[in-house]
């Protein structure tokens, strides 16, 4: 009952930034495959000739990935810093600490709390878009040959760095630190990372870096949580 | 009976190589309701945060019923009321959805009919959103949202700073509901030595991190005396009576500050000192509190024992 206390109050501070995120790229994402559909596939199929190989990349890679993947890519980064921000920069601001860790609940818990809202959040806000336009992208009358699974894999690889890029930014907000020493000390990792998971060529070594990575990041946020002064 | 409910043992704060809280130790009865006093940048807000747990202190302790405050556990908390300085709830809620969060907390404590008759009788509705309170109904709700659990040991760190001398008062009084209920104990800081007056039955006074005072407020208000003397020649240079704390010169006359001094001492001393007369001038809580924490006094304490 606490938990789901606290867990509310973490995701209606949160709703607004979600529906905006969902929203954009629903927006921006599905308007620039739909405009792929209409001219840069009908570009690439008026020039084909007779005997043409089709470049199977060509067709189901860049469309998908490369018109929306971006707007998927930066939305899910803007949203983990603005969660990340909301939850743990704010409430220095508002002072309200006080009045949150003085709940008949442990440390532990609001900690958890504040991360599931933020994990459910990415997901249910950016998740069903991607799914929504992936489907779009699969029907038959959209592109002839439908996008490979692993397009629909990096869209959730992406939704992932927007948790690492929260993590990073809770972290920092977290340090007590001063700005030219520490502090951004979780945001550069955060950046580090997200880097550093781009130049992956295997889905098992994107998976690998990432799954690291937040280990490294949540042990780092408990403990900076549990110990720290308000 | 004199059960202990807040106790810190040598507690000291630093901040960087700032001392903010000076080994302070401190023992508050349980049913008593305490004010604790001191000016801006005394250290208040800090061993408030020290007691609750809130900061680390550099050294010593605290405890809580009976509790380390360095680590108070849930159950512990139900148990503690708490106001934080400013009033400082979530913006974004409404009193009714602040309302059913804080419930959560306290399933079997919260108070459904006092909560809605504090609102009412604050003249508030539940709908109203947290953002668009004035300052005196934010610090309202903030109280109605303290008490409701019915906690046994009430903090409220300055809850009446920046409120009308109206709602000052309409605030106290929600207070001394509270000390109505037995064996309540309640610890508020405030530098408004008059809400101190009205609702304390003891005093704690800190002085730029240090404790200055732990006593009954009518030990305190017995304690510290100004006696006026007059010379026929020159004042004295030096005076050499106990519980002197300072004094202002004139050219044929003195104006002493003292602590803990009997009459009949003021009166030996001013004829053993050729003092042409002299009177003791009584002094409001305010005025004792500003002559008894002026700077030439900083680190000298006086604590009284209980009777």
């Amino acid at each position: 009952m606490r938990f789901s206390a606290l867990l509310r109050k973490e995701l209606r501070e949160c709703l607004p930034w979600l529906l905006l995120a969902a929203i954009v790229l629903l927006v921006f994402g599905g308007f620039f495959l739909r405009a792929e559909t209409y001219y840069e596939s009908d570009r690439h199929y008026s020039r084909l000739s007779a005997g043409t190989v089709v470049d199977h990349y060509q067709l189901t890679f860049y469309p998908t990935l490369n018109l929306t993947g971006p707007w998927l890519f930066c939305l899910s980064i803007g949203l983990g810093l603005v969660l990340g921000i909301r939850q743990f920069w704010i409430p220095h601001f508002t002072r309200t600490w006080p009045f949150l860790l003085h709940r008949s609940v442990s440390r532990k818990t609001i900690l958890t709390a504040k991360l599931t809202a933020a994990l459910v959040a990415c997901v249910i806000s950016l998740g069903p878009v991607w799914i929504g336009l992936y489907w779009y992208a699969n029907r038959p009358e959209v592109f002839a040959i439908p996008q490979t699974p692993r397009v629909f894999i990096e869209g959730w690889i992406f939704i992932m760095l927007g948790l690492v890029a929260y993590l990073g930014t809770a972290l920092s907000g977290l340090s007590t630190a001063n700005w030219y020493t520490t502090k951004i000390f979780g945001l550069v990792l955060a950046t580090i990372i997200i880097v550093t998971t781009l130049s992956q060529c295997t889905l098992a070594g994107i998976f690998a870096v990432i799954a690291v990575s937040i280990a490294i990041l949540l042990v780092q946020i408990f403990d900076t949580f549990l110990r720290r002064e308000y | 009976m004199n059960e202990i409910v807040l106790e810190t043992k040598a507690l000291t704060k630093y901040y960087g190589s700032t001392l903010a809280v000076d080994h302070i130790d401190l023992k508050i009865p349980r049913g008593c309701i305490c004010g604790f006093v001191g000016r801006n940048g005394a250290g208040k807000t800090t061993a408030i945060k020290l007691m609750l747990g809130l900061l680390r202190p550099t050294a010593g302790l605290s405890r809580l019923l009976g509790c380390d405050s360095s680590a108070l556990t849930p159950a512990i908390r139900q148990r503690i009321g708490y106001v934080t300085e400013g009033h400082r709830l979530f913006r974004w809620m409404s009193i009714g959805g602040l309302e059913k969060f804080q419930r959560a907390f306290f399933a079997k404590q919260w108070d459904d009919k006092f909560f809605a008759d504090m609102i009412e009788y604050f003249e508030l509705s539940k709908k109203q959103k947290i953002k668009h309170l004035s300052n005196g109904q934010r610090a309202q709700v903030s109280l109605a949202f303290a008490l409701a659990p019915n906690p046994e040991l009430l903090i409220m760190d300055d809850p009446t700073l920046g409120l009308d001398a109206a709602i000052r008062r309409q605030f106290l009084e929600g207070m001394i509901e509270l000390i109505m209920r037995q064996g309540r104990t309640v610890l508020f800081s405030s530098h408004i030595l008059g809400d101190v007056e009205r609702v304390s039955d003891r005093i704690v006074v800190i002085d730029k991190g240090v404790l200055r005072a732990n006593c009954s407020l009518e030990q305190f208000q017995k304690a510290i005396k100004k006696a006026i003397l007059s010379f026929a020649d020159s004042a004295p240079d030096e005076v050499n009576i106990d519980g002197f704390l300072h004094c202002k010169r004139s050219e044929k006359g003195l104006e002493l500050t003292l602590v803990g001094t009997d009459d009949e001492e003021i009166a030996e001393w001013a004829k053993s000192a050729g003092a042409e007369n002299y009177r003791i001038v009584k002094m409001n809580l305010e005025d004792q509190f500003i002559e008894f924490t002026a700077p030439a006094n900083h680190r000298r304490l006086f604590q009284w024992e209980e009777r």
